[in-house]
């Protein structure tokens, strides 16, 4: 039982500590959030499908930061030693790092639940299906609030690479 | 964004995962070379993509980690309490009973001991009653004479003598 939860750990953990960065935007409530989240799946083990503890997980993830987010009295709205990109000026000439940085606080800047679905898509390379099974919503929910994410971050990325 | 956005959206987003069919890819491009909007949209969502390649999974902390790894230690199901989940309650609360109703259920038959037991008494029994048979024989005899006796005593002794060989037959 153990070592099955240790291989989930080690499968897991990355991407649900992805998931709580990007929501929470602060690292020590990251860690929690993603602690909670381990914590529930070790309690709940024996009743989730071992092909679906990765989905189950994500959203057990989410939702719990979401639930962190609703808690906090003043929304603290972002970690800059986390993302410490300059997002003022051009990209231009910048090095795939510095474009990846300033994208990550871009994505930080998106509303939900357009943030998660990026950060489950196209960061975590989940399926549609299993994004749609962890957000609650339907597949053509799923793709058309996905292409409006797109459309914002690539619109700011146009405005900021001339 | 209205519904032109919206379509050409849909198909962007198509042709860059891939799910877009070879007809329709074709169709997109050629309406973008008489659309400058559109393509350049197209071409700002490849370096959308582009872009997000380098925005990878990040590695979890290593003080995370450890929390993590330490789950299975500090949550660990207390095993002394499991005998008291109410499965396991129910469970010693129905062996009584089943001991009691198999009890109950079992046969009332006599254990082949008691039966030679039984026999052994009877045995004695009839002797006893042999004697005693014999005894009022004689007292009768005296009383009324020899062939009264017979007929009173005999048959007291035949009857009873006759049932016993009955309930022998029965038990063999």
């Amino acid at each position: 039982m153990s070592r099955r939860y240790r291989q989930w750990v080690r499968q897991y953990q990355d991407q649900a500590w992805t998931v709580a960065r990007y929501i929470l935007k602060d690292a020590q409530e990251a860690e929690d959030a993603t602690q909670e989240a381990f914590v529930k799946l070790w309690h709940n083990q024996d009743n989730i499908d071992p092909e679906r503890v990765g989905p189950w997980l994500m959203k057990v993830t989410r939702n719990g930061c979401l639930d962190r987010l609703r808690r906090r009295k003043d929304n603290v709205e972002f970690d800059e030693s986390y993302m410490s990109a300059d997002d003022s000026g051009p990209l231009q000439g910048a090095s795939n790092s510095e474009t990846g940085l300033w994208l990550k606080r871009a994505i930080g800047r998106l509303k939900e639940p357009y943030r998660s679905l990026v950060v489950l898509r196209d960061i975590n390379q989940h399926s549609y299906e299993e994004v749609a099974g962890m957000l609650e919503l339907s597949l053509a929910q799923v793709k058309t609030y996905l292409h409006r994410a797109r459309k914002q971050l690539r619109e700011q990325l146009a405005e900021v690479r001339p | 964004m209205n519904d032109y956005d919206e379509k050409w959206e849909e198909q962007i987003n198509a042709l860059l995962d891939g799910e877009l069919s070879d007809s329709n890819a074709e169709a997109l491009k050629t309406q973008a070379t008489d659309d400058r909007d559109l393509a350049r949209a197209i071409i700002e969502a490849y370096q959308l993509q582009k872009a997000m390649s380098s925005v990878r999974v990040e590695r979890a902390p290593d003080s995370l980690r450890k929390r993590l790894r330490a789950i299975p230690r500090e949550y660990r199901p207390a095993r002394t309490l499991r005998i008291l989940q109410p499965r396991w309650v129910m469970a010693a609360a129905v062996v009584p009973l089943v001991l009691v109703v198999a009890s109950l259920m079992q046969p009332d038959t006599p254990s082949a001991e008691e039966i030679e037991q039984a026999r052994q008494d009877l045995a004695i029994a009839f002797a006893y009653l042999d004697r005693v048979g014999q005894f009022t024989g004689r007292e009768i005899e005296t009383t009324v004479g020899s062939t009264m006796s017979d007929a009173i005593a005999g048959s007291v002794i035949r009857n009873l003598k006759t049932q016993y060989e009955t309930s022998k037959e029965k038990e063999a």
